[in-house]
């Protein structure tokens, strides 16, 4: 009993965190998971695990587990709470591993609210020109010109564009266009493609024909991603159940509505899509 | 939308997001508390701070700058520190300050509010958070150690092995320092990995439990049934303060999470970055590793009050 505590438990254990590690990284679902930034660790955390279990078989105990006054594990002092210690390392991360999919729910999503406006999000670099002043949105619906802005590069150094000449552009591009002059000028009565997530919309659709499309935004970790959307406007909206990935193709547009500037793209076609390779947008 | 909304599936995939970026910090954490465990003796840990309290609790509350860590990784290291005779108030100091009091986290978080008064931001986080910290520790230095740590953590002199006693057992009258130090370049090593291992072991154990309980609440609760709260300051903060506290994010990204909710107060967004990185449902876990559950429970609570009293006379600042 006492070499099953203090040798092959912590070894099972380590083990399999170090399996776990590996395995997320090796087969490309960490992408899912963390930022890039991130990635790199969780393999180098995996193989200094898989050296600690080999430590572990080689190096064999030769007294018992938690059974000095050093012992931290407030539950170790009979042998099932030993068992339960070991339990608690070791379920919740094997089921979780088993059973986590790659993306959170529509609940999820709800609940973390969904962002529409590119004022909540930091000013990322995704933005390819430095924001100028923002103009305060006026009821005049003439958007401000593009000339009255620098531009410092043209759309075809950084945009990418399908063979058939449409822009590939993300829901991040549209949000943070609806606040800049000479972001929006790139994007503005261009055609686009899109990809996100179909999500009803029940705020800026008094027609009935907008849905949103939804990515969601991490910073660090998938638990501290929050969903950003588009809303994109069709004659009909399409039949797919909640949070289907599709791709919907049209013109970009960037309405004042309600006092402030949004992103709406009036789609001429909407259909189902595969996830993107990233499905979380950095 | 009714306010909470469990699902497995949502639990599983963010308590594994946490997971997999926590648990290589941890990690790191480990093996410098094995590092240290091998190769600082308790006699250079005295030697390392000022002999003068005030000095080594304001000292201890600046080392994040120098040795900046997460709060996960730095309850390790502390534990380790301690074992070998550091002082409770340092380490608490140390404990409290580094998560907020580093530069990952200053840059982070003037990136985060880009437009929304950076540098005003930066720096009363940076410097309420220290002085919160100090306070903590000059508290803390007044009690008794005996009332607030938990007796195996406490400096000893008799320990005999490293970690889950995978060691071999010292000689009669030997302790693990000694033999530490007697050992070949090699078995140093060994004693390292088995005292790093031993820690890591320990406290994955509180940071499963915490991050599991954040997971539930960080996927279930609505968190826009907050957002009514935003107009009302001290409500706002109070709420913004539970919220930091339930979703445990980590300090070095937690600034972009409070930069989004726009309709907030600059007050509650601070109160958000001063407490969570201090006291949340994942450290409530991780600090059980070190303190006794009554300590905890005054922290907490004294952390809150203290931190919610500050941005409350804040919020009258017209920033």
């Amino acid at each position: 009993m006492n070499t099953l505590f203090s040798r092959w438990l912590p070894c099972v254990t380590l083990a399999s965190w170090s399996t776990v590690l590996l395995y997320f990284f090796f087969s490309g679902r960490i992408t899912a998971f963390l930022h890039p930034t991130f990635r790199p660790y969780v393999a180098i955390a995996g193989f200094v695990l898989a050296g600690m279990t080999l430590v572990f078989l080689f190096f064999p105990a030769d007294a018992d587990c938690c059974s000095s006054a050093e012992c931290g594990h407030g539950l170790s002092r009979l042998a099932a709470g030993k068992i339960l210690t070991f339990l608690i390392l070791l379920l919740p991360v094997t089921a979780a591993a088993i059973y986590s999919p790659d993306g959170f729910g529509k609940e999820a999503i709800l609940n973390r609210g969904i962002i529409t406006d590119a004022s909540a999000l930091p000013q990322s670099a995704k933005a390819p020109f430095s924001a100028p002043e923002l103009p305060l949105p006026t009821n005049d619906a003439t958007p401000p010109t593009a000339a009255a802005t620098p531009q410092p590069a043209t759309p075809a150094d950084y945009l990418t564009r399908t063979p058939d000449g449409r822009i590939v552009a993300e829901v991040l591009d549209l949000l943070y266009a609806a606040q800049d002059n000479a972001l929006r000028a790139d994007f503005e009565n261009k055609p686009v493609v899109l990809v996100g997530q179909l999500m009803p919309d029940a705020s800026n659709n008094a027609g009935g024909k907008r849905f949103k499309a939804v990515r969601m935004f991490m910073t660090c970790c998938a638990a501290d991603a929050r969903p950003v959307a588009t809303l994109v406007e069709c004659e009909t909206l399409p039949a797919f159940p909640e949070m289907t990935w599709v791709k919907a193709t049209g013109i970009a547009t960037f309405p004042i509505e309600n006092g402030r500037r949004i992103a709406v793209l009036k789609a001429d076609s909407v259909e189902k899509s595969s996830p993107p390779d990233e499905s979380m947008l950095f | 939308m009714p306010w909470f909304t469990f699902r497995f599936d949502n639990f599983a995939f963010s308590f594994l997001s946490v997971l997999l970026e926590g648990v290589p910090f941890l990690l790191l954490g480990s093996l410098i508390s094995g590092l240290v465990d091998v190769f600082v003796s308790p006699a250079r840990m005295q030697r390392l701070l000022p002999s003068n309290s005030a000095a080594a609790i304001g000292i201890s509350g600046l080392l994040g700058l120098i040795f900046p860590m997460c709060e996960c990784g730095s309850v390790i290291v502390i534990r380790r520190f301690l074992r070998k005779g550091l002082p409770l108030s340092s380490a608490v100091a140390y404990m409290l300050a580094a998560p907020i009091v580093s530069p990952l986290v200053a840059i982070s978080t003037f990136a985060a509010f880009k437009g929304q008064n950076p540098w005003v931001m930066t720096s009363l986080r940076l410097s309420i958070g220290y002085l919160i910290a100090i306070g903590v520790a000059f508290i803390v230095h007044r009690l008794p150690s005996g009332s607030i740590l938990r007796s195996e953590n406490a400096a000893s002199a008799s320990r005999k092995r490293a970690g889950l006693s995978v060691s071999p057992e010292p000689a009669e009258g030997q302790d693990f320092s000694t033999l530490a130090a007697a050992a070949s370049g090699p078995k140093k090593l060994l004693l390292t990995i088995q005292s790093a291992t031993s820690d890591f072991l320990d406290v994955a154990f509180f940071f499963i439990i915490g991050t599991a309980v954040a997971s539930v609440f960080n996927t279930a609760v609505n968190q826009e049934i907050i957002l009514p709260l935003a107009g009302e300051p001290l409500l706002a903060i109070v709420s913004f303060m539970g919220l930091a506290a339930i979703l445990a994010l980590c300090s070095t990204t937690d600034a972009f999470i409070a930069a989004s909710f726009t309709a907030f107060p600059f007050a509650a967004k601070l109160g958000f970055l001063l407490f969570g990185p201090v006291f949340d449902l994942k450290l409530f876990w991780l600090y059980g590793l070190l303190f006794k559950r009554r300590f905890i429970i005054a922290l907490g609570l004294g952390l809150f009050l203290i931190i919610g009293l500050i941005c409350w006379r804040l919020s009258a600042v017209p920033f």
